[in-house]
């Protein structure tokens, strides 16, 4: 379990802000989706969690904590591919649990589990190369999951999936989300999406990105888009993002 | 897939023999209907002649006895061009201060041709068989550093990001991530390298010596022999091309996972 604490984050690049003092938690087991418009920051806010990018100014806490990616469990769904080429899709997906020092059997449980799950058990032995470009991102949820993460950051992570498939994963995150209580960070351009699984929906402005709006999503689960209580809620949402 | 693959080695191999015949050919008619035969044999004449070389000798050794005095030339020289180059270009590629230590002075010496360092390595290294090391190295080290550096620096942050994300420690991404990912760049140095290395054991052989394919291209040019020039050049291309085979071919092995490897 992880709680994120964001304080004051300021993110430039020259003289371009792109974030703008932004403070926030997320609690332990939060489903929190980010939404926003496009290029308003959704993307330099994760890298800068991950310490992919210095920041300016301010502080990004876990659990009370620096983030230490050793320490912290914490797996990253980006929206590039994020494949290693030399490796099939099984090694990529045990790339992770080898890392971490999974144990054999633990290792070869979580890789059938996970590749069932994204359905490439089939291709388990193909190289990236022979990939389509979904089947690919499909790899890349597929390692995220299996190395258990205490934090799980997606960056659009369905987007470039046909919308079966994209129905069916955010089905499953919910559903591992209920039973493991991971705590997510789902960052979507998807309004519907956002609605669907979150429980808590937070809106960001356009650039320099501030808070324009954090609330709890007390839809119950499982939740029906044709409902009106989900209808009245995606329209709140697209308000809210409606900047021009 | 794989009766397609199959089809396309079939292809390459027919096209291969196709475009040696038909050099063979137009070589012939040349010879024949112009004034080229006044400098130039026939190939067969000069097939004829590494045909014979085979059990006859030219100077004091048959042909196979030279290359294979060119090729030990060429497998030390250029040995010694991959254990430094190699290592070297992923210091660049890898490391800020490895790269500001060692570029300027790599900058400085690229543009300086293998052959210009003749004088100096008969100066350091007299007439004998380590001068003739040393230009062949230095000769291949370039393009092996140059692609080794390229290969390292140019490799995809998202993924270095993506395994320091899954957990992994500097010396496992460098290990697991790094030096595969710049595998097909080093095998392209190390294939140019080994052209160098070829163009440079003729020069090396020209120093001193009386063995080597070289050595029969420059005796073949001392002695107004045209047919043995030609047939100490072709031995070299033949050689070359078999070797440059044979380094796709772990290349293939090494990188079964890259389309351009297969």
């Amino acid at each position: 379990m992880s709680k994120v604490e964001v304080n004051h984050l300021t993110k430039s690049f020259g003289s371009l802000k792109v974030l703008d003092d932004i403070s926030f938690q997320v609690n332990d087991g939060d489903f929190l989706c980010i939404v926003g418009p496009t290029g308003c920051g959704k993307t330099t806010f994760l890298n800068s969690l991950v310490k992919l990018y210095d920041i300016d100014d301010g502080e990004i806490l876990i659990n009370g904590e620096e983030v230490d990616l050793n320490k912290h469990s914490i797996a990253y769904i980006m929206q590039e591919y994020s494949t290693m080429s030399w490796l099939t899709v099984k090694e990529n997906i045990q790339f992770g649990m080898k890392v971490r020092k999974f144990s054999k059997e633990k290792l070869n449980r979580k890789t059938e589990e996970v590749l069932k799950m994204v359905g490439l058990e089939k291709f388990a032995d193909y190289y990236p190369e022979q990939l389509s470009a979904s089947m690919l991102q499909r790899v890349s949820i597929a390692r995220a999951f299996a190395v258990e993460p205490d934090l799980l950051l997606m960056d659009e992570p369905y987007g470039q999936l046909d919308l079966e498939l994209r129905f069916r994963l955010e089905d499953e995150l919910i559903r591992i989300w209920q039973e493991t209580k991971t705590t997510i960070v789902f960052i979507t351009h998807n309004i519907e999406e956002a609605v669907y699984m979150s429980q808590r929906i937070m809106v960001l402005t356009n650039k320099p990105t501030k808070v324009k709006e954090d609330f709890v999503n007390p839809l119950p689960l499982p939740r029906n888009v044709t409902e009106e209580k989900f209808i009245e809620m995606r329209n709140k949402v697209t308000n809210l993002i409606k900047w021009w | 897939m794989k009766k397609k693959f199959q089809n396309s080695k079939t292809e390459t191999v027919v096209y291969f023999i196709c475009s040696l015949v038909g050099l063979l050919i137009v070589w012939q008619l040349a010879v024949s209907f112009t004034s080229l035969q006044k400098v130039m044999p026939s190939p067969f004449v000069v097939l004829g002649f590494i045909g014979q070389s085979l059990t006859q000798k030219i100077g004091g050794k048959i042909l196979p006895l030279h290359i294979l005095a060119s090729l030990k030339r060429v497998f030390v020289g250029y040995f010694l061009a991959c254990i430094i180059g190699i290592p070297l270009g992923i210091l660049m590629g890898c490391s800020k201060t490895g790269k500001a230590i060692v570029k300027p002075i790599f900058e400085l010496l690229r543009p300086i041709p293998g052959l210009a360092w003749i004088p100096l390595a008969i100066l350091w290294f007299g007439i004998g068989e380590t001068s003739k090391y040393f230009i062949i190295c230095v000769s291949a080290i370039v393009s092996i550093i140059l692609n080794a550096y390229a290969g390292a620096s140019q490799v995809d942050q998202t993924l270095v990001g993506a395994a320091r994300m899954l957990g992994a420690k500097p010396a496992q991404i460098f290990l697991y991530i790094t030096l595969p990912a710049s595998v097909p760049q080093i095998f392209a140095g190390l294939q140019v390298g080994l052209s160098s290395s070829w163009m440079a054991v003729i020069a090396a052989e020209m120093i001193r010596a009386n063995e080597g394919a070289g050595w029969i291209i420059t005796t073949g040019m001392e002695s107004g022999n045209t047919v043995q020039i030609l047939a100490g050049m072709i031995s070299i291309g033949l050689v070359g091309l078999l070797l440059a085979s044979l380094l796709r071919l772990i290349e293939r092995g090494l990188c079964s996972w890259n389309i351009q490897g297969r």
